[in-house]
C-alpha cells in the first residue's frame, strides 16, 4: 500500500533536536503509520473471514456423529507439523529481512525475503503431498462436510500463502541493491506474511490436530 | 369433504380459532396502541415544530440538562413500558404455551403428528392404531392435515429438499421445515371447521401453491375418521414402496 | 497565517499536479471526488434497474396472468410478455439483491462516503486513493456479473436475496445465473471491504488539526461507523458466500442436508448464521450514513445546534456494537434453542433505546428552530417520519410471539422497506440534493425537486403502508400469486392500490432524472461556495466544485460542526452561523473556539 513517503518534520520546519539522529531517522513517517494502521484494520477485517470460516467448522463438526467418520481416513499430522515448522522459519525470516532491511543492508534484506518465499513454496509443496495423499486414500471434497471442510479451510488458506510468497519472491528481487524497496512495503508484506502464518497454527491445531 | 376454507372479512388479522393465539392478538394489539401513541406524540411535537417555528429567530442551545432528561426520560419510559412488557410477557407465553412441548405432548388426548416437507406439499403421518410412527397402519395424507378440536397437537417437521415453513395463520403460528434436523410445532384449536395451511418460506417456483388444508374436527369425527383411514392405510400398505416409508420414531421432547 | 499543526498537515499531504490525460482524470481516476461520481452514476443507474424490477413485482400483484406492457414485449417475449413463476422469483431476488448492494449501497456509501470524508474532515485525498480506484472497479465488476446471469441459461438468481440453501444451491436453483449472483455477492463484498479500509483509515490518521472525533459532522461518524461495520462483517458475508460456491460448484456439503430426519451432511441453518451476523449489521450499514446525513442536514435548515450531539454519537455507537448482537432474530421460527432467542429478541428490543435517541433528538433541534423548507430539508424531515414507522413496526418483529405470526410475511417486507428502502432511499436523496451544488458546482431545481419530493413522499408511505395492511391480514412474502390462498382473496384490492401507488411513485422518479440532467446539462448558474449558509467544510473552506486538491491551506478547525444561531457570532460577523475552521474577526476567536460541540 502506497503512503506518500514525507518525513514527519517538513523542511520549512527547524529540525527538532535529537539525541540520536540515527533513531530518530528509523521513525515512521506520517505516511507509513496510515498504511501501517490501513494493513491492521485490513487484517483484521480478513480475520474475520477467517473467523467465519472457523465457525462453520466448528459448527458442521458439532452436527457430526462422529469426526472423522468412520468410513473416511483420518488426516495426517506429521507432515502438516513439519509445515508449521516451516511456515516459523519463513516468518522468522521476514522479520529478519526487515530488521537488515530498516538497517539499510539491502543484500540481507532481499537473501532473507528469498529464503521466506522459498520456504512458502516448500510449505505449498508439502501442502500438495498432503492433498495428493489423502486424496489417494479416498477423501473427496464430495464426500460430506468432513472432507468438505478440510480442503475449502487448507485450500483458502492455500491461496493466501500463494498470494504471500508471490509478494515476497517480487520483493526479494526489488530489495536488491542498489534499488532497495520502500521499508513499509517490506514492513506490511511481512505482516501479511505473519498473519497467514497464524491463520496456519490456528488451522494446523483445530483440523489436524483436535 | 365440505365447503372449502372460507375467504376473511376486511383487513385485519383472521380469524383466531385456536385456544392460545389471542396471546398473539393482545400483544399485537398493545404494541399497536403503544406505537400509536409515541407516533402521534412525536410527529404531533414535529408539526407544532413545524408552524410554530417557521421564522423568528432560532434558539441558540446545544441541549440543556432538562432537555437531555427529556430524551433520556422518555427512552426509559418507552423501554420499561413497551419493550419490558413485551419481554416479559413473551417469556412467559413461549414457555408456558408456545415452545412447551413438554407439557403439549404429555396432555391427555394430545395428536401427535409428522410433517414431511416437500417441493410443493405437505405429507402428513398419523400413527395409527398402535401409536407408533413408521409401522404400515400409519395414516398418510398430502395436503390434508386432520385434528381433532380441544386438545394439544404437537406436529414433527422434516424437509427432504430445501427449506419450508409451516403456516398456519388462522391458529397465530408458524414453524420452518429445515432438511436435516425435526422442529416441532405445537397447537390447539378451538372452532371446528376448514382453515388453510401456507407455506412461508420461499421454496421455489411453485411456492406459492404450497398449500394445504387444516381441517378442525369433533373429536368422534376425528376418531371415526383416522379410524378408517388406518384401516384404508393397512390395506394398502406396500412394503416395496420406499418412498412411502419417510417416517422416523417420535422424538421425545428433551428441552 | 498558517499555525505549526497546518503546516504538519499540509507537509503529510503535499498538492499533486491534477492529472492531464483523459483517461487518469475521469475513468482510471484515484480523486476521491470523481471516484464519487463513478459511484453515483453505476448506482443511480442500478436504482432504475431494481425499481424498475419491482414495478414488474407489482404488476404481477395488480394484474396476475396478464401480460406486462412494454417491459414484457422487450424482455418476455417468449411467454408473451406475461412473468411465469420461475421469472417471477428471479425478479424478486435479484431486485433485493440489487437495490441493497448495487444501487443504496453505492450511492449512500459509494458516493457520499467517497465525496465526504476527505472533504469535511479536511483532507486532501483519502488514505489510499489507488485502493478507492481499485474497489470502484471490482464493484463495477461485480455490477457486470450480476447483468451477466440474466442472460444465463435458466436465468439470474431464484433463491431470495437471502440466498437461503439448499434452495441456492444445486437442489434448489441449478444453472450458472445463480453462481454468478453468489460471485457477484463475493466480489461486490471485496469491493466494500477495499473501500472500508480506506474510509475507516483516513477518519483515523486524517483529520485536520482540531477536528477531534467530537467535532466530526454527523455524517462522518455515521459513514465511519458503516465503514467500520463494513470491514468487520461484510467478510463474513464473504466466507458464506465462498462455501456456498464450493457446495455449488465443487461438491462440498456445508450447506446441503441429508436425506429428511437423518443427521449430519451440512447445515442449512449454518448459513442462516453467517448470512445474518452480516445480514443485520448490512440494515444499520444503510441507514447508518442516512442517519448521520440527517444530523447534519436537519440542525443545518433549522439553524440551530444539534440536540445532545454526544448523545447522538454515543447512540450511534452503540447501535453499531449491537447490531451484531441481535442478528437472530431472523432465524426465531428455524428451530434455535429458546434461551438464544430470547437472548437475540433482548437485544433487538434494547436497540430500540439508541434509536430512539437519535429521533427525539432531531425532534428537539427542530423544537424553537427557525425552520427553511428547502428540498434537502423537506427529504430530510421525510426521512424521519418513515424511520419512524419503520423502527416502530420493527417492534412487532422483535418479539418472538409476534413473529409467530407476523414472521415471513408482507409485514416484514413493509417493515425493513420501511428502514431500509423508504428511509436509506430518501435519506440518500436528502445527500443528493444536498451536495448537488458542491459534487457538480450547479444547485437542482427547487420547483421540479419539491414536485419530486411530494411523489416520492408520498408514494413510498402508501406504497408500503399497503405492504404492512397486507402483511398484518397474513399474506405471505414472495408468492407469485397470493390469490392463491383463500384468506387473501379479501386483499386483492388492497395488492391492486398499493401497485396503483408503487407505479405513481415509480413515474414520479423521472421528475428527479429531468431536474438531474436539466442541471447538469442546461444553463449554468454557479452554485457558489457556500449557497445553503452552512457550516462544514467542505461548504465554508473550499469551493465548489472543490480543486483537486481540495483545500489550498488545510483548514485548522476551531470549533464543533453546528455553531448556528449563536448571537456571539452574530454581532462578529451578522450571520447567524460560522464556519468549522472560520476566525472570527476580533479577539473573542478563541473563547468561541473553546465553546462546546
Amino acid at each position: 500500500m502506497p503512503g506518500t513517503n514525507v518525513r514527519r518534520t517538513p523542511a520549512d520546519l527547524p529540525a527538532p533536536e535529537v539525541p540520536d539522529l540515527h533513531r530518530y531517522r528509523l521513525r515512521r513517517t506520517e505516511g507509513e503509520v496510515t498504511s501501517y494502521v490501513g494493513m491492521i484494520i485490513f487484517l483484521g477485517s480478513w480475520a474475520m473471514m477467517f473467523a467465519a470460516l472457523f465457525f462453520a467448522y466448528a459448527v458442521v463438526r458439532l452436527r457430526a456423529p462422529m469426526w472423522p467418520p468412520p468410513d473416511q481416513p483420518a488426516l495426517p499430522i506429521l507432515v502438516p507439523g513439519l509445515n508449521t515448522a516451516v511456515i516459523a522459519a519463513s516468518s522468522l525470516a521476514v522479520v529478519l529481512a526487515s530488521r537488515a532491511h530498516a538497517l539499510g543492508r539491502h543484500r540481507r534484506a532481499s537473501i532473507g525475503l528469498g529464503v521466506a518465499a522459498g520456504l512458502g513454496a516448500l510449505f505449498l509443496g508439502l501442502q500438495i503431498l498432503v492433498w495428493v495423499g489423502v486424496w489417494r486414500a479416498g477423501l473427496l471434497p464430495s464426500g460430506g462436510p468432513y472432507p468438505s471442510a478440510f480442503y475449502a479451510l487448507t485450500a483458502f488458506h492455500a491461496l493466501h500463502v500463494l498470494v504471500g510468497l508471490a509478494a515476497l519472491g517480487v520483493l526479494a528481487i526489488r530489495a536488491r541493491p542498489p534499488r532497495g524497496t520502500t521499508r513499509s512495503a517490506v514492513r506490511l508484506w511481512g505482516m501479511f506474511w505473519h498473519f497467514v502464518g497464524a491463520v496456519w497454527v490456528a488451522l494446523y491445531v483445530a483440523v489436524y490436530l483436535v | 369433504m365440505t365447503a372449502a376454507p372460507l375467504p376473511e372479512h376486511g383487513y385485519g388479522l383472521p380469524h383466531d380459532v385456536s385456544v392460545d393465539g389471542f396471546r398473539v392478538d393482545e400483544l399485537i394489539h398493545f404494541t399497536l396502541a403503544a406505537i400509536t401513541v409515541i407516533f402521534v406524540v412525536v410527529a404531533a411535537s414535529l408539526i407544532w415544530s413545524f408552524v410554530k417555528h417557521r421564522s423568528g429567530p432560532a434558539l441558540y442551545s446545544h441541549g440543556t440538562r432538562g432537555s437531555i432528561g427529556l430524551v433520556v426520560g422518555a427512552v426509559a419510559l418507552v423501554l420499561v413500558g413497551v419493550d419490558g412488557n413485551l419481554f416479559i410477557h413473551t417469556l412467559g407465553d413461549m414457555h408456558q404455551y408456545f415452545w412447551n412441548f413438554k407439557s403439549a405432548e404429555a396432555a391427555q388426548g394430545a395428536v401427535l403428528i409428522e410433517v414431511n416437507a416437500h417441493q410443493w406439499s405437505w405429507d402428513a403421518r398419523y400413527p395409527g392404531a398402535d401409536g407408533r410412527f413408521g409401522t404400515p397402519d400409519d395414516v398418510i395424507t398430502t395436503d390434508d392435515i386432520r385434528i381433532p378440536v380441544g386438545v394439544p397437537v404437537v406436529v414433527q417437521l422434516a424437509s427432504t429438499d430445501v427449506i419450508h415453513s409451516l403456516y398456519l395463520p388462522n391458529l397465530r403460528v408458524k414453524q420452518d421445515a429445515v432438511p436435516g434436523t425435526i422442529t416441532r410445532i405445537t397447537f390447539q384449536a378451538k372452532i371446528p371447521g376448514e382453515y388453510e395451511i401456507a407455506c412461508a418460506q420461499h421454496c421455489g417456483p411453485n411456492h406459492y401453491k404450497m398449500r394445504a388444508v387444516l381441517t378442525v374436527l369433533a373429536p368422534d369425527a376425528f376418531r371415526n375418521w383416522l379410524a378408517d383411514a388406518g384401516e384404508d392405510a393397512r390395506r394398502a400398505y406396500d412394503p416395496e414402496d420406499k418412498e412411502a416409508h419417510w417416517g422416523w420414531e417420535w422424538r421425545r421432547f428433551e428441552p | 497565517m498558517s499555525t505549526a499543526a497546518q503546516a504538519l498537515a499540509e507537509a503529510a499531504q503535499p498538492i499533486h499536479p491534477p492529472p492531464t490525460s483523459f483517461w487518469r482524470q475521469y475513468v482510471f481516476s484515484i480523486d476521491h471526488k470523481v471516484i464519487a461520481k463513478q459511484f453515483l452514476w453505476a448506482g443511480l443507474l442500478f436504482l432504475l434497474v431494481g425499481g424498475t424490477l419491482a414495478m414488474l413485482i407489482r404488476w404481477q400483484w395488480a394484474y396476475p396472468y396478464r401480460p406486462v406492457p412494454v417491459i414484457g414485449q422487450l424482455f418476455l417475449r417468449e411467454n408473451g410478455g406475461v412473468i411465469g413463476p420461475a421469472t417471477y422469483q428471479q425478479i424478486f431476488t435479484t431486485h433485493g439483491l440489487i437495490m441493497i448492494f448495487f444501487a443504496v449501497t453505492p450511492v449512500l456509501i459509494g458516493c457520499f462516503g467517497n465525496f465526504l470524508i476527505p472533504l469535511m474532515i479536511g483532507a486532501r485525498d483519502m488514505a489510499f486513493p489507488k485502493l478507492n480506484m481499485y474497489s470502484f472497479w471490482t464493484f463495477l465488476l461485480s455490477q457486470l456479473l450480476v447483468l451477466a446471469s440474466f442472460f444465463t441459461d435458466l436465468g439470474s438468481a431464484g433463491a431470495g436475496w437471502t440466498t437461503y440453501p439448499p434452495l441456492s444451491t444445486n437442489v434448489g436453483t441449478p444453472g450458472p445465473g445463480q453462481t454468478l449472483v453468489v460471485a457477484a455477492i463475493f466480489v461486490t463484498g471485496v469491493s466494500s471491504t477495499m473501500g472500508a479500509i480506506n474510509y475507516v483509515t483516513t477518519v483515523i490518521r486524517m483529520r485536520a488539526p482540531g477536528m477531534g472525533y467530537m467535532r466530526l459532522p454527523l455524517t462522518m461518524w455515521g459513514l465511519w461507523l458503516t465503514a467500520i461495520l463494513n470491514a468487520l462483517f461484510v467478510p463474513v458475508l464473504g466466507s458464506a458466500a465462498l462455501l456456498l460456491l464450493l457446495d455449488r460448484n465443487f461438491g462440498t456439503q456445508f450447506f446441503v442436508a441429508g436425506a429428511s430426519a437423518v443427521r449430519g451432511g451440512g447445515d442449512p441453518i449454518l448459513f442462516q448464521h453467517l448470512f445474518w451476523i452480516f445480514g443485520h449489521p448490512e440494515v444499520y450499514i444503510l441507514i447508518l450514513p442516512a442517519w448521520g446525513i440527517l444530523g447534519d442536514v436537519i440542525p443545518f435548515f433549522a439553524r440551530k445546534p444539534h440536540h445532545w450531539y454526544k448523545g447522538t454519537v454515543w447512540a450511534m455507537v452503540i447501535v453499531t456494537v449491537l447490531s451484531a448482537m441481535v442478528y437472530g432474530h431472523h432465524m426465531f421460527m428455524t428451530g434455535m434453542s429458546p434461551l438464544l432467542g430470547e437472548g437475540f429478541m433482548l437485544f433487538t428490543l434494547l436497540i430500540s433505546a439508541p434509536s430512539m435517541v437519535v429521533v427525539l433528538n432531531w425532534a428537539l433541534t427542530l423544537w424553537r428552530a427557525s425552520i427553511r423548507f428547502d428540498t434537502p430539508m423537506l427529504f430530510a424531515l421525510a426521512t424521519v417520519f418513515v424511520f419512524g414507522v419503520g423502527g416502530l413496526t420493527g417492534l412487532f418483529l422483535a418479539d418472538i410471539s409476534m413473529d409467530l405470526y407476523l414472521h415471513d410475511t408482507m409485514f416484514v417486507v413493509g417493515h425493513f422497506h420501511f428502514t431500509m428502502a423508504a428511509a436509506s432511499f430518501i435519506g440518500a436523496m436528502t445527500g443528493v440534493y444536498f451536495w448537488f451544488p458542491k459534487i457538480f458546482g450547479r444547485k437542482l431545481d427547487e420547483r421540479l425537486g419539491k414536485a419530486h419530493f411530494w411523489f416520492t413522499f408520498v408514494g413510498i408511505t402508501l406504497v408500503f403502508a399497503g405492504q404492512l395492511l397486507a402483511g398484518y391480514a397474513g399474506q405471505q412474502r414472495r408468492l407469485f400469486d397470493p390469490f392463491q390462498y383463500t384468506f387473501i382473496q379479501g386483499l386483492r384490492g388492497l395488492n391492486r392500490w398499493t401497485s396503483f401507488f408503487a407505479f405513481a411513485l415509480f413515474a414520479g422518479q423521472f421528475i428527479f432524472v429531468w431536474n438531474f440532467f436539466k442541471t447538469l446539462f442546461g444553463k449554468a448558474v454557479p452554485a457558489g461556495e457556500n449557497p445553503w449558509q452552512v457550516t462544514t467544510l467542505e461548504w465554508t473552506a473550499t469551493g465548489s466544485p472543490p480543486p483537486f486538491h481540495n483545500f489550498d491551506r488545510i483548514p485548522e478547525v476551531v470549533r464543533g460542526p453546528h455553531e448556528f444561531s449563536n448571537p456571539e457570532v452574530r454581532r462578529l460577523t451578522g450571520r447567524d452561523f460560522a464556519g468549522q475552521s472560520e476566525v472570527l474577526p476580533g479577539s473573542a476567536g478563541p473563547a468561541l473556539a473553546a465553546a462546546r460541540g
